[in-house]
């Protein structure tokens, strides 16, 4: 073996504190180590060249950058090696610079850590082989589940950029929740509008197919080529896809699930969403008094949904605003714990509200009692501390959103993960909010937690972009660092099958061991530390690899 | 083991995931926040790639401390890794504590934007190993 190691000084940051000269004279001597250099910045022309000379003129197969964290320079160091024709993968970075000279003041200790660190990386290197990067082909087609806002918007933009869409509802209409809307605020739009005006040009469009009435019964593959079987009026249909969009919204808070609010047992009790389709039929005296109560179905511990619903503040304020426009002289009570009207205008529209004469108060209301001249409300003013007892006309619940009904059947046919509030999962709740961890199977909507009409369809947009970044390529990079079968040490217990949360291994049933499917194993390693058998290794980080680490950090040098 | 002084340096190796309590470290040294020398990392993709052998192996062959640092839990880049860590870290204790070796090691959780807390928890680790090592050493 012809290890190369090159210790940058990094200017005075890694010199000024750890003996570069020393490290270098230190493991001249070592055996297997051809080259040990130390250099001002090795990641500068000069150095690069350096690298590049020394690997061509001693028959380096192995090179160790002591220099700054691996996440710097990664690429430029393998392009280095790429140009020397060694394989990328030979390279092994330690980081003597953020986690040695600049942690430690001490330049003798310094030095004895980098040197334990440097050690690490050369016993870590001599496992190390050479790795491809495996292409896949990319079908150019995508599956959007859901033909709600989110999704038709996600629909109509990948099939603008010429992706093949496949539509699926389980309705027997487009358009979700928001074609039941009315007056939507602010843009006073009414929500068939909105959804005829997307679903008219998808149905124009010839690269799209609109399944309505429609479940998904299976679904299966990898990346690049999903397996999936519809359900549709017409019987069973096959499709291949390349990726995936779930925009499956949400369902709406069911108010029985608290019995205390009576609802159903008196007609007087409807929800915002009753208001919505039947709010032009109510039989209200001429000054009608109305209660709206908020957070119905949100931030309640008690019922398991501790999170806030975000777009029922907004609803409650439009109840409000629509009693108000057709009885001047009505009396309407908002009872909130908070008025989280977040959106773009929402809190001016809070004080609109306001103006017009809508009480609000800061309340817990605690019991509802109907009576034959009005529904009786007791609760506590929490500003005032006082218990009040008020009889209203009407009670309007503003009830949020609930994750929909059928995100658990979804998430396991896809093998996707739901959070705790049984919402998808996203990926990465800031830096990936689009992706799920499955590689081409993105979340948009209300369906990853609730969202306004607005960032719903921004979300899927988003989504769409995301994928049709994946998809246009045509061919897919399978990273390296996955998971391989030793075919002959396995003893087919199906212990990984279980552990492997991307489902990237299969079972052989005749040969009675198990496989790994490249494209869909993310790299995590968790095969790897459950085998019993050492039959599943996963390449970069070997068994060997890490022990020999581990030797060389506690070593005496 | 190095001497300073009368007292002893504990050694510690660290599993930290790449993606959180690696990323964390990094910027722990972009920071110039300062941890003792005896703390030392091994970058691991995911923190349920730490067989329970490693932290067997790492305390047979001298370690002061053992360490698996992943990211908090519902963080997990690989969705449920960091689940099967735990679960695997709190078999793994019981069996030490048969031996006396369960103070060896500790799991904890640091995202890759808390430099502090990573600092926090090695300087807590070291502090304490050093204490007990050094009441040991009396004894």
């Amino acid at each position: 073996m012809k290890t190369g190691i090159f210790i940058c000084h990094c200017g005075h940051n890694i010199k000024h504190t750890v003996d570069v000269k020393r490290l270098s004279e230190f493991f001249k001597k070592y055996p297997g180590v051809a080259v040990s250099q130390d250099y001002v910045f090795v990641c500068s022309e000069p150095g690069q060249d350096l690298i590049k000379e020394k690997i061509e003129k001693e028959g380096l197969d192995r090179v160790i950058i002591a220099s700054c964290t691996p996440s710097l320079h990664e690429e430029m160091f393998k392009d280095v090696l790429k140009k020397s024709n060694l394989n990328p993968f030979l390279l092994r970075r330690v980081s003597i610079r953020e986690h040695c000279s600049w942690v430690g003041d001490d330049i003798e200790k310094n030095t004895e850590k980098a040197k334990r660190l440097i050690l690490a990386g050369l016993y870590s290197a001599a496992h190390y082989i050479p790795l491809e990067e495996k292409i896949v082909e990319v079908n150019k087609s995508a599956l959007i589940i859901g033909g709600g806002v989110s999704g038709l918007s996600a629909a109509l933009f990948l099939s603008r950029m010429g992706i093949y869409v496949y539509l699926v509802e389980k309705d027997v209409e487009l358009g979700g929740h928001v074609r039941i809307l009315k007056n939507i605020w602010p843009s006073g739009k009414d929500g068939k509008d909105i959804v005829d005006e997307m679903s008219n040009e998808l149905a124009k469009r010839k690269n799209v197919e609109i399944f309505t009435s429609t479940k998904i019964s299976n679904f299966e593959g990898f990346f690049g080529n999903y397996d999936v079987a519809l359900d549709t009026p017409n019987g069973e249909k096959r499709i291949t896809v390349g990726g995936a969009i779930i925009a499956i919204g949400f369902s709406p808070f069911d108010p029985l699930l608290k019995p205390d609010l009576k609802y159903g047992k008196d007609e007087r009790i409807i929800t915002t969403l009753d208001f919505e389709q039947n709010g032009d039929n109510l039989h209200l005296p001429d000054k009608p008094r109305v209660a709206i109560l908020h957070c119905v179905g949100s931030r309640d511990e008690q019922i398991g949904k501790p999170y806030c619903s975000r777009v029922c503040c907004v609803n409650a304020l439009r109840v409000a605003n629509a009693i108000k426009q057709r009885y001047a002289d009505s009396n309407v009570e908002s009872f909130y714990m908070d008025v989280r009207a977040h959106p773009k205008g929402g809190e001016e529209f809070f004080e609109d509200t306001q103006e017009k004469g809508v009480l609000f108060t800061r309340a817990n209301v605690a019991e509802i009692n109907p009576s034959p001249s009005g529904i009786i409300i007791r609760g506590e003013d929490t500003l005032l501390g006082e218990v009040f007892e008020r009889e209203f006309d009407l009670v309007v619940l503003s009830i949020g959103m609930s994750p929909p009904d059928d995100s658990k059947i979804i998430a396991n046919l896809l093998k996707i993960s739901l959070d705790k509030d049984k919402f998808f999962l996203e990926a990465h709740i800031k830096l990936r909010p689009f992706d799920t961890a499955v590689k081409g199977i993105f979340i948009a909507g209300s369906c990853s937690g609730p969202k306004d009409i607005e960032e719903s369809i921004n979300h899927g947009r988003a989504s769409a972009v995301k994928l049709f970044g994946f998809l246009n390529l045509g061919y897919a990079y399978v990273d390296p660092f996955i998971s391989y079968v030793d075919p002959k040490r396995c003893s087919g217990c199906r212990m990984c099958e279980q552990a492997c949360v991307a489902k990237a291994i299969k079972y052989d049933e005749q040969k009675r061991v198990v496989r790994v499917e490249e494209a869909a194993c993310m790299g995590c390693g968790l095969c790897n530390a459950t085998c019993p058998s050492s039959a599943i290794s996963l390449r970069g980080y070997f068994d060997n690899m890490i022990d020999d680490e581990i030797s060389a950090l506690m070593e005496a040098v | 083991m190095a001497e300073d002084g009368k007292n002893k340096n504990p050694e510690i190796v660290g599993f930290a995931c790449s993606y959180c309590t690696f990323k964390a470290s990094e910027m722990a040294g972009s920071l110039r926040l300062k941890y003792p020398d005896g703390v030392r990392l091994i970058q691991v993709p995911c923190s349920s790639r730490v067989d329970p052998a490693f932290v067997i192996k790492a305390i047979f062959e001298g370690a002061d401390g053992v360490f698996v640092a992943g990211c908090h839990p519902g963080d997990c880049h690989f969705i449920k890794g960091n689940y099967f860590t735990r679960r695997k870290i709190a078999a793994l204790k019981e069996m030490l504590d048969a031996f006396k070796l369960k103070d060896k090691l500790r799991l904890f959780w640091v995202s890759a934007a808390e430099a502090r807390r990573f600092i926090d928890k090695v300087t807590t680790m070291y502090n304490e190993i050093k204490e007990r090592e050094n009441v040991r050493e009396k004894a």
